[in-house]
């Protein structure tokens, strides 16, 4: 019997046990496509990378005179504060507009909200650099569908340099941008909306609370879990707006619309290839966009709590 | 055994009486025509060793290169594959190719990036290749500056031009104007005059897009016709207080918004082909200097509206301009190196029959010029270019033209690139409004340190 225990035991993992070696395929995947090249970009960013370097696999390490001349280039402090001021903008602008717009489609019994919540899906289909392109051509200073309209509806008399304007160029962008990934955040707190009890509003509405005060006592509540979450992700990826910028205004007119993906690509994929200075420039941003994740989670919870 | 013992035991018997004919040739042992046939033999030579394919690296044209890759197949039976991208993404995408340890037999380079290209180990040199001492002497005095480096054969060509300025005919005669402008300051009337009668909103298009040599072209073109250039023969900058480059930047700047508003703003977007697209929608009266070849897109019926209507002219003053060549080359990265010569003729020399097939067509399909002299001068030249603009009114301005690196010496190094990345942000700053033309000229030259540091 004892035999039988002591066999079956060798066969069998502790419960722990079995929970690591079910985990080791997905844990060494994620090693394999996310710390691997996270862990290598940073390798580079310490040391000196040229194309020539990145063939031969050959790379003299350069202390931290990377991050040095990184900090030192004033380009590089424009291109941040340009990234926070377009992630600030959108994220805000996102959030607030995919709550309006979920709480509208979450009115079922309008036969238009069923209609929009198919047609609201249609942007986020669009792959990023068609967006951008689109927008450019809407954008079009003398052939614009934009300025067209606006001119027809008397709006206007003159064409608006949307996109070649310093003033406005990073403004154009954003917008662009919010239409594409606006989507996914309304699909997210719809969802979310769906899930609210709802016993709960109507016990409220016996109370004799309005709408505004259901919706702020109510419904903001129990949607905040799911905003930090659309703000750590819309975050993330606003920081990181590449395509409409290339597509748009390729980061001008001059550096008005330099942000820290185009100023990181121009970097490394310009010659002379500076591709550790281009890690480098990388992690600061991916370093950034941590403290922002820390932040909205610290942040919010703390409030809730 | 290592990759430069497999090339040297690749070297064909054949190869070396043909190296040793060329240099009796050379040395006055033969006649010089003997030389010649020996030479020009190399074109049908079919290299010893084998290959089952070659690649090539380059931007997007047309479809000459599906053409001369078919060509290159039927005549040799070797597969040709291409990897295309557009201009201003071809040094990303090669960099990035070369960087990733592929096979790259050949690639082409504007000259800015050709520097850089050759600092980094791409470039395969050409000396002693059979026939590339015939391509030299036939070169043209642009093509020289480009793909000769330090003495060393580095490059065949791809195309020459030129920049010139075009001028929309019916409109100008609409306007009552005689003629284009020949001096500066009739060229402000004309604009001011169309503007206030109204024929155009916005009389001029300037070429002033990011990029290499479109906003700097433009900049270096009309600095260069006013005397001027960006740095002296010994390396220093010509930017500082009443230079010609800092005075034609004022003068340019006020064109725009800030200043008459005769400048379309479509400029600032604008690169080659799109300026002169734009222009055939016949909203413009001139359209600012800019490579000849545009006139192959403003005056095609199937794109401008204004077709045939819009005439090449001149620079004011002695018709001084500036032209470029750009480069075929043979990378460094190449599977097999007699091959990808033999490939690299077909882009930048002759075919299998002695012809400079593919400079011959870039003429006829593209209004391009050649980096051949022999080219320049032939019937290809002047049958190929005639549906399109003045030939003669051309060639003339051609024989005005300054190669660009005489304008501005820094292309020759490896930290031009970067200081045009900043070349491109300051002037487009000053064209908006946002800095004066003397703070865009004291930020380049203080810019000038901080490229030589980042290479």
């Amino acid at each position: 019997m004892a035999g039988k225990h002591h066999a079956r035991g060798a066969r069998e993992l502790s419960a722990p046990a079995l929970g690591v070696v079910m985990n080791l395929p997905m844990i060494s995947l994620l090693l394999l496509v996310l710390a691997y090249p996270v862990v290598y970009a940073g390798y580079l960013s310490l040391h000196q990378v040229g194309i020539a370097q990145l063939r031969r696999g050959v790379f003299p390490w350069n202390n931290w005179e990377n991050y040095t001349r990184l900090f030192d280039d004033p380009l590089f402090a424009l291109a941040l504060k340009n990234t926070i001021l377009f992630t600030v903008l959108v994220v805000v602008v996102e959030v607030i507009l995919a709550i309006g717009i979920a709480l509208l489609l979450n009115q079922a019994s309008l036969w238009t909200s069923r209609l929009a919540r198919l047609l609201i899906l249609i942007p986020y289909g669009v792959p990023p650099i068609t967006n951008g392109l689109i927008w450019s051509f809407l954008y079009s200073f003398q052939f614009g569908f934009l300025n067209r309209i606006l001119f027809s509806l008397g709006l206007i008399n003159d064409p608006v340099n949307w996109a070649g304007n310093p003033d406005t160029a990073l403004y154009a962008v954003a917008v662009a941008y919010i239409w594409r990934t606006l989507p996914f955040a309304v699909l997210i707190i719809h969802a979310a909306l769906q899930g609210i009890p709802r016993e709960l509003l109507e016990a409220a509405t016996v109370d004799g609370a309005n709408a505004w005060q259901r919706f702020r006592a109510i419904t903001l509540p129990l949607l905040t879990p799911v905003i930090v979450v659309i703000l750590i992700l819309r975050t993330s990826f606003a920081f990181a707006v590449f395509e409409e910028i290339l597509a748009i205004t390729q980061g001008g007119p001059g550096d008005a619309s330099f942000v820290a993906a185009w100023y990181t690509y121009k970097l490394t994929f310009s010659p002379p290839n500076n591709i550790g200075m281009g890690a480098a420039s990388a992690y600061v941003l991916a370093l950034l966009v941590g403290l922002f994740a820390i932040a909205y989670v610290r942040l919010i919870y703390r409030r809730i709590a | 055994m290592n990759a430069r013992m497999r090339r040297l035991e690749a070297m064909s018997r054949r190869d070396v009486l043909l190296g040793l004919a060329a240099a009796a040739g050379g040395s006055g042992l033969l006649r010089p025509d003997h030389a010649f046939a020996q030479a020009a033999g190399s074109w049908t030579a079919a290299p010893s060793s084998k290959v089952d394919k070659l690649n090539f690296v380059v931007w997007t044209y047309g479809d000459i290169y599906a053409r001369i890759a078919k060509q290159f197949e039927s005549d040799w039976g070797v597969k040709v594959e291409g990897t295309i991208s557009s201009f201003n993404d071809h040094p990303t995408k090669l960099a990035t190719m070369f960087a990733g340890g592929e096979t790259i037999d050949v690639s082409q380079s504007s000259p800015f990036s050709f520097p850089s290209f050759i600092k980094q180990g791409m470039v395969e040199p050409l000396d002693g290749l059979a026939g590339a001492a015939d391509y030299v002497k036939d070169f043209s005095g642009f093509t020289k500056e480009v793909a000769v480096v330090d003495g060393k054969l580095m490059a065949l060509p791809y195309f020459a031009a030129i920049w010139v300025w075009n001028y929309n005919e019916e409109m100008l005669q609409k306007a009552n104007i005689a003629a284009p402008f020949s001096t500066y300051d009739e060229f402000i009337e004309h604009c001011v005059k169309a503007k206030k009668e109204g024929h155009s909103r916005y009389p001029v298009l300037w070429v002033a897009g990011v990029g290499l040599e479109q906003l700097p072209g433009t900049w270096y073109a009309l600095t260069w016709n006013r005397g001027g250039t960006f740095f002296d023969k010994q390396g220093n900058h010509q930017l500082g207080p009443g230079s010609v480059a800092r005075e034609t930047l004022k003068w340019w700047a006020n064109t725009f918004e800030k200043g008459l508003d005769i400048s379309d703003p479509e400029s600032l977007k604008v690169q080659f082909t799109t300026s002169a697209k734009a222009f055939g929608a016949g909203k413009n009266l001139y359209r600012g200097p800019n490579h000849h070849y545009g006139l192959n897109v403003a005056n095609d019926k199937s794109q401008s509206s204004i077709a045939g209507k819009v005439k090449v002219h001149g620079f004011p003053g002695d018709g001084r301009t500036i032209g470029v060549a750009h480069v075929y080359f043979l990378s460094s990265a190449h599977r097999n190196k007699e091959w990808a010569w033999k490939l690299l003729q077909y882009l930048g020399g002759k075919t299998k029959d002695g012809q400079y097939a593919q400079a011959i067509n870039l003429a006829k399909d593209a209004m391009l010029g050649s980096g051949y002299s022999s080219v320049m001068q032939s019937d290809a030249i002047r049958n190929g270019w005639a549906p399109w603009g003045d030939v003669d009114a051309i060639l003339k301005m051609w024989d005005k033209a300054t190669y660009i690196g005489t304008v501005v010496p820094s292309l020759y190094e490896p930290w031009h690139f970067p200081w045009t990345d900043q070349l491109n942000i300051e002037v487009q700053k000053c064209l908006t409004g946002q800095i004066t033309a003397d703070q865009c000229c004291d930020n380049l030259i203080k810019g000038i340190a901080d490229a030589k540091r980042k290479t």
